[in-house]
Protein backbone atom coordinates (compact mmCIF):
# COMPACT_ATOMS: atom_id res chain seq x y z
CA UNK A 1 0.00 0.00 0.00
CA UNK A 2 1.24 3.57 -0.94
CA UNK A 3 0.07 6.81 0.74
CA UNK A 4 0.40 10.13 1.30
CA UNK A 5 -0.37 12.33 3.91
CA UNK A 6 -0.96 16.01 3.60
CA UNK A 7 -1.46 19.07 5.77
CA UNK A 8 -4.66 21.01 3.95
CA UNK A 9 -6.49 23.93 4.86
CA UNK A 10 -10.19 23.40 6.11
CA UNK A 11 -12.83 26.35 6.01
CA UNK A 12 -15.81 25.05 8.15
CA UNK A 13 -19.25 27.00 8.36
CA UNK A 14 -22.74 26.81 8.57
CA UNK A 15 -25.65 28.70 6.32
CA UNK A 16 -28.15 30.85 7.00
CA UNK A 17 -28.30 33.46 4.34
CA UNK A 18 -27.35 31.88 1.05
CA UNK A 19 -26.92 35.43 -0.40
CA UNK A 20 -25.00 36.68 1.88
CA UNK A 21 -22.44 32.97 1.60
CA UNK A 22 -22.28 33.73 -2.02
CA UNK A 23 -21.88 37.02 -2.15
CA UNK A 24 -18.82 36.21 0.23
CA UNK A 25 -17.56 33.18 -1.47
CA UNK A 26 -17.51 35.27 -4.98
CA UNK A 27 -15.35 38.27 -3.54
CA UNK A 28 -12.92 35.41 -1.74
CA UNK A 29 -13.00 32.91 -4.21
CA UNK A 30 -9.04 33.54 -4.53
CA UNK A 31 -9.04 32.58 -1.09
CA UNK A 32 -10.73 29.81 -0.86
CA UNK A 33 -10.20 27.80 -4.19
CA UNK A 34 -7.60 25.15 -2.63
CA UNK A 35 -9.70 25.25 0.83
CA UNK A 36 -11.76 22.09 1.64
CA UNK A 37 -15.13 23.64 2.91
CA UNK A 38 -17.05 21.98 5.26
CA UNK A 39 -20.65 22.69 5.47
CA UNK A 40 -22.75 21.59 8.78
CA UNK A 41 -26.39 22.23 9.06
CA UNK A 42 -28.10 22.81 6.10
CA UNK A 43 -27.10 22.46 2.58
CA UNK A 44 -29.78 23.61 -0.04
CA UNK A 45 -29.56 22.61 -3.79
CA UNK A 46 -28.52 25.86 -5.05
CA UNK A 47 -25.74 26.39 -2.73
CA UNK A 48 -24.76 23.08 -4.15
CA UNK A 49 -24.95 23.38 -7.57
CA UNK A 50 -23.18 27.31 -6.33
CA UNK A 51 -20.05 25.09 -5.40
CA UNK A 52 -20.34 22.49 -7.99
CA UNK A 53 -19.96 25.24 -10.61
CA UNK A 54 -17.49 27.16 -8.30
CA UNK A 55 -15.32 23.65 -8.61
CA UNK A 56 -15.06 23.96 -5.20
CA UNK A 57 -14.24 20.80 -2.67
CA UNK A 58 -16.93 20.14 0.09
CA UNK A 59 -18.50 18.16 2.79
CA UNK A 60 -21.43 18.14 4.43
CA UNK A 61 -22.27 17.87 7.74
CA UNK A 62 -19.24 15.34 8.71
CA UNK A 63 -17.21 15.28 12.09
CA UNK A 64 -13.89 16.61 11.78
CA UNK A 65 -10.50 15.74 13.53
CA UNK A 66 -10.14 18.24 16.28
CA UNK A 67 -7.31 20.16 15.34
CA UNK A 68 -4.72 22.15 18.14
CA UNK A 69 -3.44 25.42 18.35
CA UNK A 70 0.28 25.72 19.35
CA UNK A 71 -1.07 26.48 22.62
CA UNK A 72 -2.81 23.96 23.12
CA UNK A 73 -0.42 21.33 22.47
CA UNK A 74 1.43 22.83 25.14
CA UNK A 75 -0.69 22.43 27.50
CA UNK A 76 -1.45 19.05 26.56
CA UNK A 77 2.40 18.27 26.86
CA UNK A 78 2.48 19.82 30.40
CA UNK A 79 -0.41 17.81 31.38
CA UNK A 80 1.63 15.02 29.89
CA UNK A 81 5.18 16.05 32.20
CA UNK A 82 2.56 15.68 35.24
CA UNK A 83 1.46 12.38 34.24
CA UNK A 84 5.06 11.44 34.26
CA UNK A 85 5.71 12.84 38.02
CA UNK A 86 1.92 10.47 38.75
CA UNK A 87 3.09 7.93 36.99
CA UNK A 88 6.82 7.73 39.09
CA UNK A 89 4.49 7.57 41.82
CA UNK A 90 2.82 4.85 40.77
CA UNK A 91 5.25 3.11 40.36
CA UNK A 92 7.33 3.64 43.45
CA UNK A 93 3.98 2.47 45.12
CA UNK A 94 3.35 -0.41 42.98
CA UNK A 95 7.01 -1.74 43.87
CA UNK A 96 6.10 -1.38 47.51
CA UNK A 97 3.01 -3.15 47.14
CA UNK A 98 4.54 -5.73 45.22
CA UNK A 99 8.33 -6.15 47.16
CA UNK A 100 5.84 -6.39 50.50
CA UNK A 101 4.77 -9.67 48.91
CA UNK A 102 8.72 -10.84 47.78
CA UNK A 103 9.31 -12.33 50.99
CA UNK A 104 10.27 -16.48 50.49
CA UNK A 105 13.91 -16.96 50.95
CA UNK A 106 14.23 -13.17 49.57
CA UNK A 107 17.85 -12.03 47.65
CA UNK A 108 18.21 -8.38 46.87
CA UNK A 109 21.05 -8.03 44.46
CA UNK A 110 22.25 -4.26 43.20
CA UNK A 111 24.91 -5.76 40.62
CA UNK A 112 24.85 -5.50 36.95
CA UNK A 113 24.50 -9.03 35.60
CA UNK A 114 26.86 -9.47 32.39
CA UNK A 115 26.55 -11.40 29.34
CA UNK A 116 27.37 -15.28 30.27
CA UNK A 117 26.42 -14.74 34.18
CA UNK A 118 23.41 -17.42 34.83
CA UNK A 119 21.96 -16.54 38.03
CA UNK A 120 20.04 -19.59 39.38
CA UNK A 121 17.84 -17.91 42.52
CA UNK A 122 15.88 -20.38 44.95
CA UNK A 123 13.18 -18.06 46.13
CA UNK A 124 12.29 -14.64 45.28
CA UNK A 125 14.55 -12.28 43.33
CA UNK A 126 14.66 -8.02 43.54
CA UNK A 127 17.66 -6.51 41.64
CA UNK A 128 18.54 -3.35 41.07
CA UNK A 129 20.72 -3.21 38.11
CA UNK A 130 19.70 -4.38 34.26
CA UNK A 131 20.26 -7.50 32.82
CA UNK A 132 23.01 -7.39 29.46
CA UNK A 133 22.51 -9.48 26.30
CA UNK A 134 23.76 -13.29 26.88
CA UNK A 135 22.74 -13.34 30.63
CA UNK A 136 20.60 -15.87 32.26
CA UNK A 137 17.94 -15.28 35.58
CA UNK A 138 16.33 -18.17 36.64
CA UNK A 139 14.10 -17.75 40.01
CA UNK A 140 11.93 -20.16 41.58
CA UNK A 141 10.43 -17.19 43.33
CA UNK A 142 8.90 -14.26 42.67
CA UNK A 143 11.01 -11.79 40.57
CA UNK A 144 11.03 -8.10 39.96
CA UNK A 145 14.15 -6.32 37.76
CA UNK A 146 13.95 -2.23 38.04
CA UNK A 147 16.18 -2.24 35.39
CA UNK A 148 16.38 -2.74 31.03
CA UNK A 149 16.33 -6.99 30.50
CA UNK A 150 18.14 -7.39 27.51
CA UNK A 151 19.05 -11.14 28.51
CA UNK A 152 17.33 -14.45 29.41
CA UNK A 153 14.60 -14.82 32.10
CA UNK A 154 13.06 -17.51 33.54
CA UNK A 155 10.24 -17.21 35.96
CA UNK A 156 8.57 -19.76 38.39
CA UNK A 157 6.92 -17.67 40.86
CA UNK A 158 3.71 -16.37 41.17
CA UNK A 159 4.56 -12.99 39.64
CA UNK A 160 7.63 -10.98 37.85
CA UNK A 161 7.24 -7.22 37.40
CA UNK A 162 10.18 -5.79 34.45
CA UNK A 163 10.81 -4.03 31.52
CA UNK A 164 12.43 -5.68 28.41
CA UNK A 165 14.05 -4.98 25.59
CA UNK A 166 12.97 -6.58 22.33
CA UNK A 167 16.60 -8.51 22.82
CA UNK A 168 15.37 -10.14 25.78
CA UNK A 169 13.98 -13.71 26.13
CA UNK A 170 11.26 -13.84 28.92
CA UNK A 171 9.73 -17.04 29.64
CA UNK A 172 6.95 -17.29 32.68
CA UNK A 173 6.44 -20.81 34.14
CA UNK A 174 7.89 -22.10 30.97
CA UNK A 175 5.78 -20.35 28.81
CA UNK A 176 7.42 -17.48 26.37
CA UNK A 177 6.05 -14.36 26.61
CA UNK A 178 5.79 -11.79 23.99
CA UNK A 179 8.30 -8.73 23.82
CA UNK A 180 5.48 -6.35 22.58
CA UNK A 181 3.44 -7.23 25.44
CA UNK A 182 6.59 -5.88 27.77
CA UNK A 183 7.45 -2.89 26.02
CA UNK A 184 5.51 -0.95 28.67
CA UNK A 185 7.92 0.98 31.15
CA UNK A 186 7.24 -1.48 33.72
CA UNK A 187 5.15 -4.86 33.42
CA UNK A 188 3.61 -6.85 36.14
CA UNK A 189 3.31 -10.88 34.50
CA UNK A 190 0.81 -12.84 36.94
CA UNK A 191 -0.25 -16.14 37.21
CA UNK A 192 -3.93 -15.86 38.20
CA UNK A 193 -5.94 -19.16 38.07
CA UNK A 194 -3.35 -20.88 35.76
CA UNK A 195 -3.84 -17.97 33.30
CA UNK A 196 -0.53 -15.61 32.61
CA UNK A 197 -1.60 -11.73 32.82
CA UNK A 198 0.11 -9.15 31.84
CA UNK A 199 -0.85 -5.31 33.10
CA UNK A 200 1.11 -2.67 31.94
CA UNK A 201 2.19 -0.65 35.27
CA UNK A 202 3.60 2.67 33.91
CA UNK A 203 3.30 3.21 30.02
CA UNK A 204 6.13 3.69 27.58
CA UNK A 205 7.60 7.21 27.97
CA UNK A 206 7.39 9.08 25.00
CA UNK A 207 9.91 11.36 24.32
CA UNK A 208 8.43 14.81 23.19
CA UNK A 209 11.55 16.75 23.24
CA UNK A 210 12.76 15.02 19.92
CA UNK B 1 56.18 0.35 41.84
CA UNK B 2 54.82 0.14 38.36
CA UNK B 3 50.79 -0.26 37.64
CA UNK B 4 49.86 -3.70 35.05
CA UNK B 5 47.50 -2.75 32.67
CA UNK B 6 45.58 -5.90 30.25
CA UNK B 7 44.40 -5.00 27.33
CA UNK B 8 41.10 -6.98 26.79
CA UNK B 9 38.11 -7.12 24.47
CA UNK B 10 36.73 -10.81 23.93
CA UNK B 11 36.30 -10.27 20.59
CA UNK B 12 38.86 -10.56 18.37
CA UNK B 13 39.98 -7.86 15.57
CA UNK B 14 38.79 -4.90 17.41
CA UNK B 15 42.12 -3.59 18.08
CA UNK B 16 43.38 -4.59 20.81
CA UNK B 17 47.09 -5.21 19.66
CA UNK B 18 46.97 -1.44 17.86
CA UNK B 19 46.01 0.53 21.22
CA UNK B 20 48.52 -1.80 23.03
CA UNK B 21 51.19 -0.80 20.48
CA UNK B 22 50.00 2.83 20.58
CA UNK B 23 49.06 3.41 24.14
CA UNK B 24 52.95 1.92 24.97
CA UNK B 25 54.50 3.98 22.64
CA UNK B 26 52.37 6.86 24.22
CA UNK B 27 52.95 6.38 27.72
CA UNK B 28 56.96 6.36 26.84
CA UNK B 29 56.97 9.97 24.84
CA UNK B 30 55.12 11.20 28.17
CA UNK B 31 58.34 10.11 29.74
CA UNK B 32 57.39 7.20 31.52
CA UNK B 33 58.92 4.00 31.53
CA UNK B 34 57.07 0.98 29.39
CA UNK B 35 57.30 -2.21 28.65
CA UNK B 36 54.60 -3.68 26.38
CA UNK B 37 53.99 -7.62 26.35
CA UNK B 38 52.65 -10.44 24.16
CA UNK B 39 50.08 -12.42 25.76
CA UNK B 40 48.57 -13.52 22.99
CA UNK B 41 51.05 -16.77 22.76
CA UNK B 42 51.18 -18.68 19.47
CA UNK B 43 50.17 -15.67 17.64
CA UNK B 44 52.40 -13.17 17.88
CA UNK B 45 51.69 -9.97 16.27
CA UNK B 46 52.68 -6.83 18.55
CA UNK B 47 56.38 -7.51 17.54
CA UNK B 48 55.05 -6.73 14.32
CA UNK B 49 53.06 -3.61 15.12
CA UNK B 50 55.89 -2.40 16.80
CA UNK B 51 58.27 -3.06 14.06
CA UNK B 52 60.69 -4.39 15.92
CA UNK B 53 60.19 -8.30 14.19
CA UNK B 54 63.97 -8.77 13.60
CA UNK B 55 65.32 -8.18 16.66
CA UNK B 56 62.83 -10.66 18.71
CA UNK B 57 65.58 -13.62 20.10
CA UNK B 58 63.75 -14.64 23.61
CA UNK B 59 60.02 -14.62 23.93
CA UNK B 60 58.03 -14.63 26.85
CA UNK B 61 57.97 -18.50 27.55
CA UNK B 62 61.14 -18.96 27.44
CA UNK B 63 61.58 -16.36 30.33
CA UNK B 64 59.02 -18.12 32.04
CA UNK B 65 61.25 -21.14 31.83
CA UNK B 66 64.30 -19.67 33.28
CA UNK B 67 65.83 -20.25 29.31
CA UNK B 68 66.36 -17.09 29.23
CA UNK B 69 66.74 -13.56 31.68
CA UNK B 70 64.24 -10.71 31.17
CA UNK B 71 67.03 -8.44 30.24
CA UNK B 72 68.02 -10.98 27.18
CA UNK B 73 64.54 -11.04 26.25
CA UNK B 74 63.09 -7.45 26.78
CA UNK B 75 63.31 -5.43 23.84
CA UNK B 76 64.58 -1.87 23.28
CA UNK B 77 62.14 0.41 20.76
CA UNK B 78 63.93 1.80 17.82
CA UNK B 79 61.56 5.31 18.31
CA UNK B 80 61.20 5.84 21.83
CA UNK B 81 64.02 4.24 24.36
CA UNK B 82 61.36 4.59 27.57
CA UNK B 83 59.38 1.86 25.39
CA UNK B 84 60.30 -2.08 26.06
CA UNK B 85 58.84 -5.35 24.27
CA UNK B 86 58.65 -8.76 25.13
CA UNK B 87 57.44 -10.79 22.71
CA UNK B 88 54.74 -13.98 22.97
CA UNK B 89 56.27 -17.21 21.61
CA UNK B 90 55.18 -17.83 18.00
CA UNK B 91 55.90 -21.98 18.14
CA UNK B 92 53.96 -22.73 21.73
CA UNK B 93 50.36 -22.20 22.37
CA UNK B 94 47.73 -20.73 25.10
CA UNK B 95 48.06 -24.01 27.19
CA UNK B 96 52.30 -23.46 28.24
CA UNK B 97 51.38 -20.17 30.61
CA UNK B 98 51.31 -21.63 34.07
CA UNK B 99 49.70 -19.09 37.11
CA UNK B 100 52.62 -18.84 39.46
CA UNK B 101 55.24 -18.31 36.66
CA UNK B 102 53.58 -15.51 35.33
CA UNK B 103 53.18 -14.31 38.83
CA UNK B 104 56.96 -14.05 39.02
CA UNK B 105 57.56 -12.41 35.52
CA UNK B 106 54.93 -9.75 36.35
CA UNK B 107 56.36 -8.82 39.95
CA UNK B 108 59.87 -8.80 38.26
CA UNK B 109 58.69 -6.31 35.48
CA UNK B 110 56.97 -4.19 37.67
CA UNK B 111 59.84 -3.31 39.55
CA UNK B 112 61.26 -1.85 36.67
CA UNK B 113 59.15 -0.19 34.78
CA UNK B 114 56.14 2.45 35.69
CA UNK B 115 53.97 1.16 33.12
CA UNK B 116 53.61 -3.30 32.16
CA UNK B 117 50.95 -3.62 29.57
CA UNK B 118 49.86 -6.93 28.97
CA UNK B 119 48.25 -7.52 25.19
CA UNK B 120 45.50 -10.42 25.73
CA UNK B 121 44.54 -12.74 23.32
CA UNK B 122 40.88 -12.50 21.92
CA UNK B 123 38.57 -15.00 23.40
CA UNK B 124 38.11 -15.87 26.73
CA UNK B 125 39.90 -18.76 27.62
CA UNK B 126 43.26 -19.72 29.56
CA UNK B 127 45.52 -16.96 28.02
CA UNK B 128 42.84 -14.25 28.02
CA UNK B 129 42.28 -15.58 31.93
CA UNK B 130 46.35 -15.53 32.95
CA UNK B 131 46.69 -12.00 30.99
CA UNK B 132 44.09 -10.55 33.79
CA UNK B 133 44.92 -12.28 36.81
CA UNK B 134 47.53 -10.15 38.01
CA UNK B 135 46.43 -7.28 36.60
CA UNK B 136 45.66 -3.93 38.63
CA UNK B 137 43.59 -2.43 35.92
CA UNK B 138 42.15 -3.38 32.11
CA UNK B 139 41.43 -1.54 29.03
CA UNK B 140 38.82 -2.97 27.37
CA UNK B 141 38.71 -2.10 23.93
CA UNK B 142 35.66 -2.37 22.06
CA UNK B 143 33.76 -1.41 18.79
CA UNK B 144 30.75 0.51 18.28
CA UNK B 145 28.90 -2.89 17.10
CA UNK B 146 26.75 -4.90 19.22
CA UNK B 147 28.59 -8.60 19.04
CA UNK B 148 31.55 -6.28 20.67
CA UNK B 149 29.72 -4.89 23.18
CA UNK B 150 28.33 -8.24 24.28
CA UNK B 151 31.94 -10.45 24.44
CA UNK B 152 33.46 -7.25 26.40
CA UNK B 153 30.92 -7.32 28.54
CA UNK B 154 31.68 -11.29 29.21
CA UNK B 155 34.97 -9.90 29.60
CA UNK B 156 34.50 -7.88 31.99
CA UNK B 157 32.46 -10.39 33.87
CA UNK B 158 35.30 -12.96 33.98
CA UNK B 159 37.39 -10.35 35.34
CA UNK B 160 35.78 -9.24 37.70
CA UNK B 161 35.68 -13.24 39.08
CA UNK B 162 38.47 -14.43 38.29
CA UNK B 163 41.12 -11.26 38.92
CA UNK B 164 43.70 -11.94 42.07
CA UNK B 165 42.90 -8.58 43.28
CA UNK B 166 39.32 -9.19 42.78
CA UNK B 167 39.89 -12.71 45.09
CA UNK B 168 41.16 -10.19 47.77
CA UNK B 169 38.51 -8.02 47.88
CA UNK B 170 39.96 -5.23 46.16
CA UNK B 171 38.42 -3.93 42.61
CA UNK B 172 40.16 -4.21 39.41
CA UNK B 173 39.95 -0.56 37.65
CA UNK B 174 37.81 -1.04 34.42
CA UNK B 175 37.95 1.54 31.50
CA UNK B 176 36.89 1.18 28.16
CA UNK B 177 38.21 2.32 24.73
CA UNK B 178 35.56 2.93 21.71
CA UNK B 179 37.40 2.16 19.13
CA UNK B 180 37.13 2.85 15.17
CA UNK B 181 34.32 5.86 15.17
CA UNK B 182 32.95 6.85 12.11
CA UNK B 183 31.14 9.94 13.21
CA UNK B 184 28.65 9.81 9.88
CA UNK B 185 27.46 6.39 10.59
CA UNK B 186 26.88 7.32 14.63
CA UNK B 187 24.82 10.25 13.19
CA UNK B 188 22.89 8.38 10.81
CA UNK B 189 22.06 5.99 13.73
CA UNK B 190 23.96 3.07 12.30
CA UNK B 191 26.85 2.50 15.21
CA UNK B 192 25.97 2.41 18.53
CA UNK B 193 26.43 5.77 21.02
CA UNK B 194 29.03 5.83 23.50
CA UNK B 195 26.37 6.50 25.78
CA UNK B 196 24.54 3.19 25.14
CA UNK B 197 27.89 1.52 24.94
CA UNK B 198 28.20 3.23 28.71
CA UNK B 199 25.21 2.23 29.99
CA UNK B 200 25.90 -1.32 29.09
CA UNK B 201 29.33 -1.71 30.41
CA UNK B 202 29.27 0.73 33.13
CA UNK B 203 32.77 1.34 32.97
CA UNK B 204 34.59 4.71 33.12
CA UNK B 205 34.98 5.96 29.44
CA UNK B 206 39.00 6.30 28.37
CA UNK B 207 38.68 7.50 25.22
CA UNK B 208 37.32 7.43 21.82
CA UNK B 209 39.39 6.32 18.69
CA UNK B 210 37.76 7.45 15.44
CA UNK B 211 38.34 5.00 12.18
CA UNK B 212 41.52 6.21 10.55
CA UNK B 213 42.70 4.46 6.89
CA UNK B 214 46.08 5.14 8.15
CA UNK B 215 46.07 2.72 10.85
CA UNK B 216 46.62 -0.07 8.70
CA UNK B 217 49.33 1.19 6.93
CA UNK B 218 51.19 1.99 9.88
CA UNK B 219 50.48 -1.21 11.42
CA UNK B 220 51.69 -2.83 8.06
CA UNK B 221 55.09 -0.26 7.57
CA UNK B 222 55.84 -0.80 12.03
CA UNK B 223 55.35 2.68 13.14
CA UNK B 224 52.64 2.66 14.83
CA UNK B 225 49.97 5.39 14.00
CA UNK B 226 50.57 7.92 17.02
CA UNK B 227 53.74 8.85 15.73
CA UNK B 228 51.84 9.99 13.02
CA UNK B 229 51.25 13.76 14.28
CA UNK B 230 48.57 14.42 11.56
CA UNK B 231 46.36 11.26 11.92
CA UNK B 232 43.02 11.68 13.84
CA UNK B 233 43.80 8.04 15.50
CA UNK B 234 47.47 9.03 16.80
CA UNK B 235 46.11 12.29 18.13
CA UNK B 236 43.22 10.34 19.74
CA UNK B 237 45.93 7.54 21.05
CA UNK B 238 48.46 10.73 22.42
CA UNK B 239 44.96 11.61 24.17
CA UNK B 240 44.64 8.74 25.90
CA UNK B 241 48.11 7.86 26.68
CA UNK B 242 48.19 11.64 28.68
CA UNK B 243 45.22 10.52 30.76
CA UNK B 244 47.05 7.62 31.64
CA UNK B 245 50.13 9.24 32.69
CA UNK B 246 47.65 11.56 34.89
CA UNK B 247 47.19 14.89 32.33
CA UNK B 248 43.34 15.96 32.44
CA UNK B 249 42.40 16.11 28.90
CA UNK B 250 38.87 17.18 27.95
CA UNK B 251 37.13 13.95 26.06
CA UNK B 252 37.05 15.33 22.34
CA UNK B 253 33.64 14.87 21.03
CA UNK B 254 34.72 12.58 17.94
CA UNK B 255 31.02 12.05 17.37
CA UNK B 256 29.61 15.26 16.15
CA UNK B 257 32.34 15.08 12.79
CA UNK B 258 34.10 17.97 11.48
CA UNK B 259 34.57 16.29 8.63
CA UNK B 260 31.09 15.41 7.25
CA UNK B 261 30.50 17.25 3.68
CA UNK B 262 28.02 19.74 5.20
CA UNK B 263 30.44 20.81 7.80
CA UNK B 264 33.32 21.27 5.12
CA UNK B 265 31.17 23.44 2.36
CA UNK B 266 30.17 25.61 5.60
CA UNK B 267 33.65 25.58 6.40
CA UNK B 268 34.46 27.10 2.50
CA UNK B 269 31.97 30.44 3.77
CA UNK B 270 33.88 31.34 7.04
Amino acid sequence: MQSNQYSIKVYETSIKDEAKFMTFFDVNYTLFKDHLIVIQGELSQTIKTYLEQKSLNYLHNVNLPKGRTRKALEKEWEEQQVQSVISQQIMESELSKLSDRLQNNLTVLDQMIRSGRELNIEGDLLLLNRVNSGATITTTGNLIITQLVEGAIRCYGNFMMLTASPKAHIMFHGVEVENEFLENRLNRVELKNSEIIITPVLEKEINWAS
Amino acid sequence: MGIVIAVISGKGGVGKTTATANLGLGIAQNGKKCVVVDFDIGQRNLDMILGLENRVVYDLVQVMDEEASIKQALIKSKVNANLHFLAASQSKDKTVLRSNKVEKLIAQLKQDFDFVILDSPAGIESGFEHTIEFADAAIVIVNPEVSSIRDADRAIGILDSKSQKVKEGKEVAKYVIINRIVAEMVQRGEMLKSEDILEILNIKLLGKVPEDRGVIDASNQGKPVILDKNSIAGQAYSRIAGRLCGQKIDMKDIESSDTGLFKKLAGIFH
